[in-house]
């Protein structure tokens, strides 16, 4: 921690905890020690007080211990040359700080001193009366906001602390909060001017119903707010009096508080920031301070300087914003956006919708142009979180029908974030667009291509609307969880386009790469996807790099995402635990996973082989792989295959004769792309042990399948695999096999 | 054909202690052959958590009683193996106006009282029921909806009128539950009564709000053991203490899916007495509710004569709905007819041998 504000925050708790000793004496010899003391309509005594220390303040006398505890939390000041740690000491000194002022602000109430009065401001009306700064929030209003607080509906409070630029920054700075829905508090001031004052004389409306608190114009009535977190803790963590520990975790967790500085910081405010940082709320300041950008004790920066005028912005109003912006950021506050801000009707109802040539506006990609959609992380302070940019004209002046070309570049950042998450996330562009009615959108990568009807274009829908559409998506659940900031650049001038469409090609490139350095052998942990249970209850899914879920809608990299996204969902990381049998990809870890997640009715499982202990079937596998005893080799069925096979079954009789989640050695679903993996069946001799294979699934793949047919060192491969147009019976299928002479029928026998 | 019944052993010599003639049977003119057998015990691990439903005075509500459920470490009713300390018990659903969609057989048997919820919950509370569940309307008499204030006065009436333990349902409408059952929340403060339903899109409200004014819930997922436990999990991690949630896997009506209701329940349940601590919530689910919609209760004309007496068919599925979720582990069942009452409080009375 900073010497400068340790020294600072020590000396303010030094002062104002002698400044509460001499009030208690004066009011002691005034009123006596059974003067009554307490906030109006609030439980909890003085909050902060009984929260932390359990004693139960209804009288003068009671401050005594109190004001006797904060003394044993003082230390004295750093001396010049001591460079031995003083965060703990700047620490204590902080809760010393809050108990004296919780302790002056409680004989005040008992003085009739609070709440505090403003002469002259006719327009100040808040709970406690007209003229009259509002004091503790009361209860009923604590629950009432506490259930929003928990719910996520208001993502959090801010308290602003002393005296804006201006009047008009001051009016900026709470419009920017309560345009996010965030509670504002004020109190403090510099040289005796407070934001309060500021915003009366703006006319702006305060009370419990503008979310606007006006606590009092001195440091002191920050408490006020610290109580009502404290309160939170009482209220909704469940927590004890005297739990200390537990309910500043709580507020450190759940209550997304934080303090902004306008103007001088002087020993006090140093001195209940510190005290506010205990809690897990950091503190920016608008003025030059020492930062403390360690995390810690809150749960990312502590303390944040960014001098007003240094703020990069065309004016104050938009310096004023981008502080804001700031703040959130710093304390990870969530801000989602209830409604997209777009001309047509948004939902999924809309996915599925096609835009036919003659209801067509304008197209990207397809035949007659390109688009491209790149997704990529960068660092937080490269990012203008919610920056949309059209980068080159729109589509007005092209004529109907017309087809040009777009980029669309999306950039995010998150403390979550990691780089493998990119491909997950830029598939999602495709499920966030489609729902835009009047939008459709098909393929991915630069191979995107994307219709807008005519009449979402009537309606006004432009180009910038998609990144509308892509911000909200991507800053909304669940995928905040990873995403803290993005900006989105739609691109359709040339120069640019052909920069950009090289770069995420060069992207697209290195994570082809990446996907195929990716073994099973490379990782420690594998995933599991337990989706399925509802139907078939024993059936576990375990993922590994090398062999994708059996619906093949989730790979490894999917499930690690969704794991991160979704912590309690059905993707559950499965360490590999010990490797016991490495060619049938037998590990202790999977094999105990699927014990206890199949109601314990599977406790053996290999991910190599379908004769020894194979994975247990779904129902919405792509493929069934059964094995053939005479041909001495296994048949693919593809689920959109309805012929009749060489088992004499279909695939749909397969599916309900092994599916269900059952494990059946011979018998086996799968996605279809672990048949191009190198593990593919490699316990029982891998992709060469493949006689009949439908021949939907050859061309649907067949680039895919000639590179397998390679590296099993047989070129023609495929060429000699039956399918439904030569083979439907076993006789038939032998024949087709000596004759074309595969190599399974040289290979050792699979049973 | 039918095998002649004395040839098959019977399930009470199967179950039988060691002990030859000490034996009764409720089965008139059956013969009991003793037959030495030991019987296998399941050792479980787990135990469904007990949870209190109600405040009396004595902890800040105005309830003439608490009612426990859950606690058992056994599957249903085989308490040779572990304790099984609570009854199922039985709840009766009221709603907070006359109903516009129930049958008339329901209709008829409620008669006046359905116009008054307070009338209505004291009728309840003759039957000697455990439990009453107070379930709003999304709309008034007038059809214009519900607003938090009607529905508080409602909440605020039944409590004054019937000393049972409440439980309180939204409407079922994600927004409109937030608004009604926060404001339930608030009226009922202090009497630990269950808000429901709390889903996966309404949870931390409704959590929230319970935990604001000392509530419980009343956790439903869609026939889905993950989906349950994950609700749990959430519950759970917004700070609601375990020992105050309510787990409804929802069911459905006999002929309608309740196996698969069914399927599920037992599954929860084998999964909590395996260990598994997510897992280990008291069920509540609504037979009631699920058998009166379908058609074999619901309606009397234009059906098939083989259908029989429509009272008494409509009784008796409600009944084997109940029934069957009795024996699936429900800790709770939420009936609407007052003869499935009697008839459910009676097999529960014969299964259940009061905790010994």
């Amino acid at each position: 921690m900073s010497r400068y504000i340790a020294s600072a925050a020590i000396r303010g708790a030094n002062n104002i905890v002698e400044e509460a000793d001499q009030l208690l004496q004066k009011a002691l010899a005034e009123k006596g020690p059974d003067a009554p003391v307490q906030f109006p309509n609030t439980a909890y005594y003085l909050p902060v007080i009984y929260g932390f220390t359990e004693i139960q303040v209804s009288k003068l006398g009671d401050l005594l211990p109190v004001i006797e505890h904060a003394r044993q939390l003082l230390h004295p000041v750093p001396r010049g040359k001591l460079w031995t740690p003083y965060l703990g000491e700047a620490l204590d000194s902080g809760m010393a700080t809050l108990f004296a002022e919780e302790a002056i602000m409680g004989i005040k109430y008992s003085l009739g001193d609070q709440p505090e009065k403003l002469d002259g401001y006719p327009g100040l009306v808040t709970a406690a009366g007209e003229g009259y700064c509002n004091g503790p929030i009361d209860d009923v209003q604590l629950r009432a906001w506490g259930i929003q607080l928990v719910d996520g509906r208001m993502p959090g409070f801010c308290a602003l602390i002393g005296c804006a630029k201006s009047n008009e920054v001051a009016v900026q700075l709470v419009r920017e909060l309560q345009r996010r829905n965030i509670l504002v508090f004020l109190s403090g001031n510099v040289n005796g001017r407070s934001i309060i004052h500021q915003l009366l004389e703006e006319d702006v409306e305060m009370g419990y119903d503008t979310y606007i608190i006006p606590f009092g114009t001195d440091t002191i009535s920050t408490i006020y707010p610290l109580g009502f977190a404290t309160r939170s803790g009482l209220t909704f963590g469940g927590l004890k009096a005297g739990q200390a520990r537990e309910n500043l975790i709580y507020n450190k967790f759940r209550v997304f508080a934080m303090a902004l500085a306008l103007g001088e910081i002087d020993d006090l405010k140093y001195a209940t920031a510190a005290g506010a940082i205990n809690y897990g709320f950091p503190a920016i300041a608008d003025t030059v301070i020492p930062e403390i950008l360690p995390t810690g004790v809150t749960e990312f920066e502590h303390v944040v300087s960014m001098p007003f005028d240094d703020i990069d912005g065309k004016d104050d109003l938009e310096r004023a914003e981008k502080l804001i912006q700031k703040c959130i950021e710093i304390r990870g506050v969530k801000v989602q956006i209830a409604e997209i801000p777009i001309p047509v009707p948004y939902g999924s109802a809309f996915e599925g919708e096609r835009v036919r040539k003659d209801d067509m506006r304008v197209e990207f990609g397809g035949k007659k142009s390109r688009a491209f959609e790149y997704l990529r992380m960068l660092d937080p302070d490269e990012i203008e979180d919610g920056k949309i940019e059209l980068v080159g004209p729109g589509f007005d002046e092209v004529e109907e029908g017309e087809s040009i070309d777009l980029g669309i570049v999306i950039e995010v950042a998150g403390r979550k974030m990691q780089e493998d998450f990119e491909p997950v996330l830029e598939r999602q562009i495709h499920y966030f667009l489609n729902a835009a009615s009047g939008v459709q959108h098909i393929g991915q990568r630069d191979i995107a291509w994307i219709r807008i009807s005519k009449s979402a274009a009537d309606k006004g829908f432009r180009l910038k609307h998609f990144g509308e559409v892509l911000y909200a998506r991507f800053k909304g659940e669940p995928w905040n969880s990873i995403v803290d900031k993005a900006q989105v650049r739609l691109i359709t001038d040339p120069e640019e386009m052909k920069k950009w469409i090289g770069l995420a090609r060069e992207a697209y490139g290195e994570r082809n790469v990446r996907v195929a350095g990716l073994t099973d052998e490379a990782v420690d942990e594998f995933y599991s996807c337990t989706l399925c249970q509802s139907f078939a209850p024993t059936h576990v899914c375990v993922i590994s790099p090398q062999r994708l879920g059996l619906c093949g809608a989730y790979n490894w990299l999917d499930c690690k995402a969704a794991h991160r996204i979704n912590p309690t969902g059905p993707n559950q990381p499965i360490p590999k635990g010990e490797e016991l049998d490495p060619q049938l990809g037998r590990w202790s870890g999977p094999q105990e996973f699927v014990y206890d997640h199949s109601n314990q009715s599977i406790d053996q499982v290999t991910m190599y082989s379908i004769m020894i202990d194979p994975m247990t079937a779904c129902g919405c596998f792509e493929c069934m792989v059964l094995v053939i005893p005479e041909a001495n080799g296994v048949m693919i069925v593809s689920r959109e295959d309805p012929s009749m096979t060489p088992a004499g079954m279909t695939f749909s009789s397969m599916a309900g004769t092994f599916g269900g989640g059952l494990q059946t050695p011979g018998a086996m679903g799968v996605g279809k792309f672990y048949l191009t993996s190198p593990k593919f069946i490699s316990a029982d001799g891998g992709f060469k042990r493949v006689v009949w294979m439908s021949s939907f699934l050859k061309e649907s793949m067949p680039e895919e399948f000639k590179a397998v047919a390679e590296r099993e060192g047989v070129p023609d491969l495929i060429d000699r695999v039956a399918d439904e147009r030569s083979a439907t019976t076993v006789e038939a299928l032998l024949a087709c096999l000596e004759e074309r002479d595969h190599p399974a029928l040289k290979m050792d026998p699979i049973m | 054909m039918l095998t002649p019944w004395a040839t098959i052993p019977l399930i009470s010599a199967i179950i039988q202690p060691a002990t030859p003639g000490t034996y009764d049977t409720d089965l008139e003119g059956v013969a009991v052959m003793a037959v030495a057998v030991a019987i296998p015990k399941k050792k479980w691990t787990g135990q469904v958590r007990d949870v209190v439903l109600g405040a009396t005075e004595a902890d800040g509500g105005t309830r003439s009683k608490t009612v426990s459920v859950g606690g058992e470490g056994t599957l249903p009713f085989l308490d040779f193996e572990a304790p099984m300390p609570n009854a199922p018990r039985v709840a009766v659903e009221i709603k907070d106006r006359r109903p516009d969609d129930w049958s008339p057989i329901l209709l008829e048997a409620w008669g006046d009282f359905m116009d008054d919820p307070a009338e209505w919950a004291k009728a309840v509370e003759k039957l000697d029921v455990d439990l009453l569940l107070l379930s709003i309307s999304l709309t008034d008499a007038e059809g214009s909806e519900t607003t938090a204030e009607q529905a508080r006065s409602t909440v605020r009436k039944v409590l004054d009128s019937t000393g049972l333990p409440l439980v309180v349902f939204g409407p079922g409408q994600t927004e409109k539950d937030i608004e009604i059952l926060v404001a339930v929340a608030e009226e009922a403060a202090g009497e630990r009564i269950v808000l429901g339903v709390c889903d996966d899109k309404n949870y931390k409200t409704i959590v929230a709000a319970a935990m604001a004014h000392g509530h419980l819930v009343d956790a439903r997922a869609a026939m889905d053991v993950n989906l349950a436990k994950q609700l749990n999990i959430l519950i759970s991690d917004v700070g609601l203490p375990l020992d105050r949630v309510l787990m409804d896997p929802t069911t459905a009506a006999l002929g309608y899916g309740v196996e698969y209701g069914y399927s599920a329940m037992e599954r929860l349940r084998l999964a909590a007495l395996q260990g598994d601590g997510m897992t280990q919530q008291p069920m509540l689910v609504t037979p009631g509710e699920e058998a009166w919609r379908m058609k074999e209760a619901k309606v009397g004309e234009d059906v098939p004569e083989a259908w029989g007496d429509w009272e008494e068919r409509a009784i008796s599925w409600e009944t084997l709905t109940a029934t069957t979720l009795v024996q699936s582990g429900a800790d709770v069942v939420v009936l609407r007819h007052p003869e499935s009452v009697r008839r459910i409080k009676d097999l529960i009375s014969k299964l259940w041998k009061k905790g010994e």
